[in-house]
C-alpha cells in the first residue's frame, strides 16, 4: 500500500464526518439536503477529470500508437462514467425532494448530463465491437477524443443559455458568491478526496489489466 | 393451545393510518441508556446518517484495500515466475 492511499482513506474518512457535523446556514428549499454539495457536485468534478486525462491517454496513444495509452484511457473512461452515473442518480434523488420530480425533461443540465453518459456507454460498445486489438484501440481513440470534446458543450455551455432550476442556469456560474463559506469549507476538500480515490480506482483497474493481459500472452 | 395472533382481538385495528400507539419505543427511555445512544438520538438523528454513510465509507474502503492488495500479491507472484523462466 502507497502512503497516498492512505491519505487518501484518512482524507475522505474526515471529509465524510466534517460534512455531516459542520453547522450549515438555513437554506429554504435545500435546507440540511445543502450537505448534498460535498457529495454531488464532487461526481461530476471527479468526472470532468477522468475524462480529461481519458482524453489526454487517448492523443498519446494515436502519437505512439503504444497500448499502454489505450488501456489507461480505457479505464479513465471507465472510472469516470461511474463517477457520473452516481452523479445522476444522485441528482435525481436530490430533485424529488428539492423540484419535487425524480427526472423532467423540462431541465435541459439533467438530460444532458444523461446523454453525454451515453456517449460513454457508447464508446465500450464500440470498443468491443472489434476483435483486432490494435484496431479497436484506434478506433475507440478518435472516438473518445470527440467524446470528451462534447462534454463542456454539454455540461456547462448549453445548460447556461437554457432556463433551468438547477443552479448556474441563465448566464450564471453554478458556484458562486451565493454559495455559503461554510460549505466552500468541505465542498474543495471533498472534490480533492473523490479525485483521489478515482486515482486509487484507475491504479488498482490498471494494474488488473496488465496482469491479466501477461496471463492471456504467456497461456495463448 | 395453538395462539393464533390474527385472532387476538386486534384485527380491527387500523395500522396504516394511525400508529399502534402514541408510545414510540424508539425514543423510550433515551436518558436511562449510554452516553453514546444519547449523542446518536440527538440532533434530529442526524448522527444515525453519519453512522450509515460512514459504514458505507468503510465496508468499501475495505474491499478496495483488499482488492489493492490482491493485485500486489498477484503482481509479486507472477514476478517471480518470469524470473524461474529466465
Amino acid at each position: 500500500m502507497k502512503v497516498w492511499k492512505i491519505l487518501v482513506a484518512v482524507w475522505m474518512t474526515i471529509v465524510i464526518s466534517a460534512g455531516f457535523l459542520i453547522q450549515i446556514p438555513e437554506i429554504a428549499i435545500l435546507e440540511q439536503s445543502a450537505r448534498n454539495l460535498f457529495l454531488h457536485v464532487p461526481m461530476w468534478f471527479t468526472m470532468m477529470i477522468a475524462f480529461s486525462m481519458a482524453f489526454y491517454f487517448s492523443v498519446r496513444y494515436l502519437n505512439d500508437e503504444h497500448l499502454k495509452w489505450d488501456r489507461k484511457a480505457e479505464t479513465a473512461t471507465s472510472v469516470g462514467l461511474l463517477f457520473g452515473i452516481c452523479g445522476l442518480l444522485t441528482g435525481s434523488l436530490w430533485a424529488r425532494f428539492t423540484w419535487g420530480t425524480w427526472w423532467t425533461f423540462a431541465e435541459p443540465r439533467m438530460n444532458l448530463a444523461a446523454l453525454a453518459m451515453l456517449i460513454f456507454v457508447a464508446y465500450f460498445i464500440l470498443r468491443s465491437a472489434f476483435n483486432d486489438r490494435e484496431k479497436s484501440a484506434k478506433i475507440s481513440a478518435i472516438y473518445n477524443i470527440f467524446g470528451v470534446t462534447t462534454i463542456p458543450f454539454l455540461l456547462y455551455i448549453i445548460p447556461r443559455q437554457l432556463p433551468s432550476l438547477h443552479p448556474g442556469a441563465e448566464g450564471n456560474p453554478a458556484f458562486s458568491e451565493i454559495t455559503a463559506p461554510e460549505l466552500r469549507y468541505i465542498f474543495y476538500p471533498a472534490v480533492i478526496g473523490f479525485i483521489g480515490l478515482s486515482f486509487w480506482i484507475m491504479n488498482v483497474v490498471n494494474r488488473y489489466k496488465v496482469l491479466k493481459e501477461r496471463t492471456t500472452l504467456s497461456g495463448s | 393451545m395453538k395462539l393464533n395472533i390474527q385472532d387476538s382481538g386486534n384485527t380491527a385495528v387500523d395500522t396504516l393510518s394511525s400508529s399502534y400507539s402514541g408510545k414510540w419505543e424508539g425514543v423510550e427511555g433515551i436518558e436511562q441508556t449510554s452516553a453514546f445512544i444519547q449523542l446518536m438520538a440527538s440532533n434530529d438523528l442526524i448522527f444515525v446518517v453519519l453512522g450509515v454513510s460512514l459504514i458505507i465509507w468503510f465496508v468499501l474502503l475495505f474491499y478496495l484495500i483488499r482488492v489493492d492488495r490482491n493485485v500486489s500479491k498477484l503482481e509479486e507472484s507472477l514476478k517471480e515466475e518470469s524470473s524461474d523462466e529466465t
